[in-house]
């Protein structure tokens, strides 16, 4: 995050380049107002759109206040939403930081003229867009002729009810994300892995340092930066999930495995209550925050360290 | 696909999914094109019919008819009505719903003329059509033949004599007649057969999810125990209602014998189970049936349709019906009227049926005596009983009649029935607490 | 890893690294793998419960060709291909200029725009979909190609403006001077020196831009309705899986060929994918 501190003039060098002092102000607003016009006519403004129309009646009639949010919060099945959105967001999160974080550590271990081909295939869940990947899920895990089950049976395991009974169907779930997201943290991770200076290591091995002493005194430390913005950027983007769980469950069974934004599809689009949608998505705005908090104060301390 | 970049929107030619009917132009004259958003047919044929139809219908009165075909896997098509009911534009026809004709009277063209000319040539349309369509004391849809269908019990006749003891084939015979054992085919007797085959290995493929599957054939169960949740004006009616508690009694009892996922099934889950050989039997149109004499022929050559078992109430149908609308603010309302009444003829209604083998259902019950449900085959005569007849002495039901649409859409959206037994059968709650919670939902969606 | 003195506990890491890796590539690959296999199946064979559901016995390439002969489908791979380049485009045309302002001309609150890019990154489309939805529809462009290349850039462009910020500011000062004293304009500078300079960013963050607009769902699952306008993704989902019976063949030959483009860009350009995926983190 370097704002470009240099193209101020250092000093006078003819008239030149003064009038390319003048100019780039309006050159430069003219170069950021694309931008500028996606993020408020396209982010902004409808964010506080949302704030509006939460406050309104199922047929957008009449102005009343936070009563959509009251009977929100009544409401039994939004409360399990709530519950499941943070339990799904946390656990994903966990499982897709450590797989991740074992994956980058075993393939930093290999030579690395193999690296290329296992993180090519290791990397494959990523591409594939989860719309579509999660299709295939939802068929490996069909009651009738879910192969998983069939993998099962050959050690005699009873078949599993992976989106009939709760539990499973929160953990399918859970599997499905894990398995599109891990291989992100991994690439991450790796390239914070090669990031770590090899002297270190070299300095370390010299102290006597056991693998364990290294990682907790040497990686980790170096990676702790990576870490904490994959696992904030990562947690959003579970938190806000959509089409995993719209393809796998629909939010069934019971609306038990709903997470915000199905929910929020559900009452906004399908059932005609837009406001009452619009407030179901607004629930995510206090984790937004949160996590923006966090960015950034991380980002003004980079500034402040670059800067200083 | 060259030109659809000059023209994505409101142009349907050259759409993917569009199959515009041109009539040759006589004397060179502009033809009217009359736009119609129909129901995707789930019977892969099933669109053919009103293909051919409406373009024999345009070629005899030179108008265009261009046809998109809608699914409803996520409801779209219940979404592009909504679309096109706050735009006020779209297409002329369109399909709607169940309980969205309701929803959206006020935007709607009445059809009292059209009603009137098909109920005199063929007697009134059966009354869960008319309780949907006609609103506000006029008609404002016309019931329609393709995709309506009912939801029957679709069995394995070896797997039931085998483990049940019931000869379906001799209770009900494709003929007009009941069969011995036709009279004891209640609830009661199912509950045994349910519990029979699960004990077997071969249970009961009920779904008892949030799809149509699942609602509709539970809708029918409460009916046919007198069960009601709210009343016409959405009142709640939970509390010291005797026949709710009984019901919900009986279903959680049933699903004991049931599948251990059936909690997730969607509207397919049904079918793959019958087909698999895993189920005895399954709530479904012959659209599971038709798919196994494909897949899996020994399968279907074991499969015979018989009526939903009867409650204290009487006998209930699980009917889904499908109602053809058109909007009021429509440029070709005329066009529209006379091809609408068109597709209501006892011949257009008996090719639509033809051609999705049996399942579309027309709404009158004078038409419930095709010859394609007699000779749909094999076995001959599997789906004789399918359509609803005298001899059934049942009645079409739908779910969550007879409450307000608006409020009554939602509850099937939300599929509150079945959410509402599996809340005691799998989340481990008691009827009480379950019906509390049922009757603070349905508050809750009457609010704001 | 020097081979000459491999210990007793290296050779035992190498062997943990290795099975970790089969194992998880085998857990990797496998959904794709089966999603492979059923599509090589017919629907016969796949509705028979008798033997191993991940081997196919009779192959066939029926369901590929049913899919690639059936022009909705067709009409599904057109709209992507349409959306994907117009957004693609469009977000380059926005987030370059953009990226080399906010990094080389310092003005007033550039600062600050920098940091509300990061942020507009952070807010995810669930959120926005609802009032977009209205706001699309008000503008009566549901159901239209045209909204989704209208909302599409909320998804890649702030990333990309990122990514290009990251890649601008990693290039030596000395060179925008010595443009400045030959007396190019801020705009030569950019199109004769940064962007052939920070070509690699740009590819990444192209790939980036396509392949989030490819992936998208949530816009696409609210604002299209009408299959002739839909793209890939919300077709296969919507328009394959048939209400009562569905062919899984199909559906899965539907949603390979589905994913098959960003798969093959992936394939040739996978370094600069990961540089892009990573440059969020390195850079940052």
């Amino acid at each position: 995050m370097d704002g470009g501190a240099s193209a101020a003039p250092r000093a006078a060098r003819g008239g030149t380049m003064q009038r390319m002092a003048r100019r780039k102000s309006t050159v430069a607003f003219l170069l950021t107002l694309p931008l500028l016009a996606v993020i408020g006519g396209l982010v902004a403004w409808p964010a506080a759109y949302a704030m509006y129309l939460s406050t309104l009646n199922r047929r957008m009639t009449a102005f009343i206040g936070l009563e959509n949010f009251a009977i929100l919060l009544e409401n039994d099945t939004f409360r399990g939403v709530i519950w499941q959105s943070c339990f799904f967001a946390v656990t994903a999160v966990i499982l897709k930081a450590l797989i991740g974080f074992w994956l980058a550590h075993m393939l930093h271990h290999i030579p690395s003229k193999g690296q290329r081909l296992w993180r090519g295939m290791l990397l494959v869940p990523w591409v594939i867009p989860p719309a579509l990947s999660t299709l295939g899920w939802w068929w490996m895990f069909e009651p009738s002729y879910s192969s998983l089950n069939w993998l099962l049976a050959i050690f005699a395991v009873p078949a599993v009810p992976w989106l009939g009974e709760p539990w499973w169907a929160r953990i399918s779930v859970i599997i499905v994300n894990v398995w599109y997201g891990a291989p992100f943290f991994m690439i991450m991770y790796l390239a914070a892995l090669k990031s770590v200076p090899e002297q270190l290591y070299e300095a370390a091995d010299i102290d006597g340092a056991s693998s364990w002493q290294r990682l907790r005194y040497v990686t980790l430390p170096m990676m702790r930066n990576i870490i904490s913005i994959t696992v904030l950027f990562s947690l959003i983007v579970t938190f806000a999930n959509y089409d995993i769980v719209r393809v796998l469950t629909n939010g069934g069974p019971r609306d038990l495995t709903h997470v915000f934004a199905s929910y929020a599809f559900q009452v906004g689009v399908l059932s005609g209550n837009i406001p009452r949608g619009a407030a179901v998505s607004l629930f995510m705005f206090p984790l937004l925050a949160v996590v923006a908090f966090f960015v950034l104060r991380g980002i003004n301390q980079r500034t402040k360290e670059i800067g200083a | 696909m060259a030109d659809a970049t000059l023209s994505r929107r409101g142009v349907l030619a050259g759409g993917a999914a569009i199959t515009a009917l041109q009539a040759p132009a006589v004397f060179g004259q502009a033809m009217p094109t009359l736009r119609c958003a129909f129901w995707d047919h789930w019977v892969p044929t099933g669109n053919g019919a009103l293909r051919q139809l409406c373009g024999q219908w345009g070629e005899r009165n030179r108008v265009n008819v261009a046809l998109d075909f809608i699914n409803t896997t996520g409801n779209q098509l219940q979404l592009t009505a909504a679309a096109q009911a706050q735009s006020r534009s779209g297409h002329d026809i369109i399909s709607l719903a169940p309980w969205d004709v309701g929803s959206y009277a006020d935007q709607l063209e009445p059809v009292d003329d059209v009603m009137g000319r098909l109920s005199a040539k063929y007697g009134p349309p059966n009354q869960v059509a008319e309780f949907l369509a006609k609103q506000r004391g006029s008609w404002r849809a016309v019931p329609a033949t393709s995709g309506t269908q009912n939801k029957p019990a679709l069995c394995r006749f070896d797997l039931l004599q085998q483990h049940a003891g019931l000869d379906v084939r001799a209770m009900w015979p494709a003929e007009d007649r009941r069969g011995p054992g036709a009279d004891t085919w209640t609830w009661d007797t199912f509950l045994r057969a349910a519990e029979a085959c699960h004990r077997a290995g071969v249970p009961f493929g009920l779904p008892m999810g949030q799809f149509t599957d699942a609602v509709d054939w539970v809708g029918a169960l409460f009916a046919s125990y007198g069960a009601r949740v709210t009343d016409e004006r959405g009142n709640p009616t939970i509390r010291g209602n005797a026949e709710l508690r009984q019901v919900m009694d009986y279903a959680v009892r049933l699903a004991r014998f049931l599948p251990n996922d059936v909690w997730a099934w969607d509207d397919a889950s049904n079918n793959r189970a019958l087909i698999s050989g895993r189920s005895a039997l399954v709530f479904n149109p012959p659209s599971a049936w038709a798919v196994a004499k494909r897949d899996a022929p020994q399968v279907a050559e074991r499969c015979w349709t018989i009526p939903m078992p009867a409650g204290p109430r009487g006998r209930f149908l699980a009917y889904l019906p499908w109602n053809s609308a058109i909007w009021a603010f429509g440029r070709q309302k005329t066009a529209a009227k006379q091809l609408l009444e068109f597709l209501g003829e006892r011949e257009s209604a008996e090719i639509t049926t033809n051609t999705s083998n049996g399942y579309d259902i027309p709404p009158f019950a004078t038409m419930s005596d095709f010859r394609v449900w007699a000779t749909e085959g094999p076995p001959v005569g599997a789906i004789y009983n399918y359509p609803l007849k005298p001899h059934h002495q049942a009645t079409p039901s739908i779910a969550f009649a007879p409450a307000p649409p608006e409020l009554a859409s939602q509850m099937y959206i939300q599929a509150l029935n079945t959410k509402v037994i599996a809340r005691v059968a799998q989340g481990g709650e008691t009827v009480e607490q379950a019906l509390a919670w049922l009757e603070r939902e349905i508050n809750n969606m009457r609010r704001g | 890893m020097r081979t000459g003195s491999l210990s007793a506990e290296r050779r035992w890491a190498l062997w943990s690294a290795y099975v970790s890796l089969i194992v998880a590539a085998i857990v990797m690959l496998a959904p794709p793998f089966y999603m492979l296999v059923t599509a090589l199946k017919t629907s016969a064979e796949i509705a028979d419960m008798g033997g191993n559901p991940w081997i196919v016995r009779s192959p066939t390439l029926e369901n590929f060709a049913a899919i690639l002969g059936n022009p909705m489908f067709m009409g599904f791979f057109w709209n992507s291909i349409q959306v994907t380049v117009l957004v693609v485009v469009l977000t380059m045309l926005i987030s370059v200029p953009a990226a080399f302002a906010l990094s080389r001309m310092r003005f007033w609150g550039s600062q600050w725009l920098a940091t509300g890019v990061f942020l507009t990154y952070l807010v995810p489309d669930t959120l926005l979909f609802i009032p977009l939805y209205q706001i699309v529809g008000g503008l009566g462009l549901l159901n239209s190609t045209w909204g989704l290349v209208l909302v599409y850039p909320t998804l890649t462009v702030p990333f990309c403006t990122w990514i290009m910020i990251g890649y601008f500011a990693s290039i030596p000062k000395e060179l925008d001077e010595a443009a400045l004293i030959d007396g190019a304009g801020w705009l030569q500078m950019l199109w004769r020196i940064f962007i052939p300079v920070a070509l690699p960013g740009i590819i990444a963050a192209t790939i980036f831009a396509f392949t989030v607009s490819w992936a998208a769902f949530v816009y696409p699952t609210a604002f299209i309705t009408r299959p002739d306008q839909m793209p890939l993704t919300i077709g296969v989902v919507s328009q394959l899986i048939r209400g009562d019976t569905f062919a899984w063949g199909q559906l899965m030959a539907g949603a390979l060929l589905a994913a098959l483009p960003p798969v093959v860009v992936y394939a040739f350009l996978m370094d600069y994918y990961v540089a892009g995926l990573t440059a969020g983190a390195t850079k940052g």
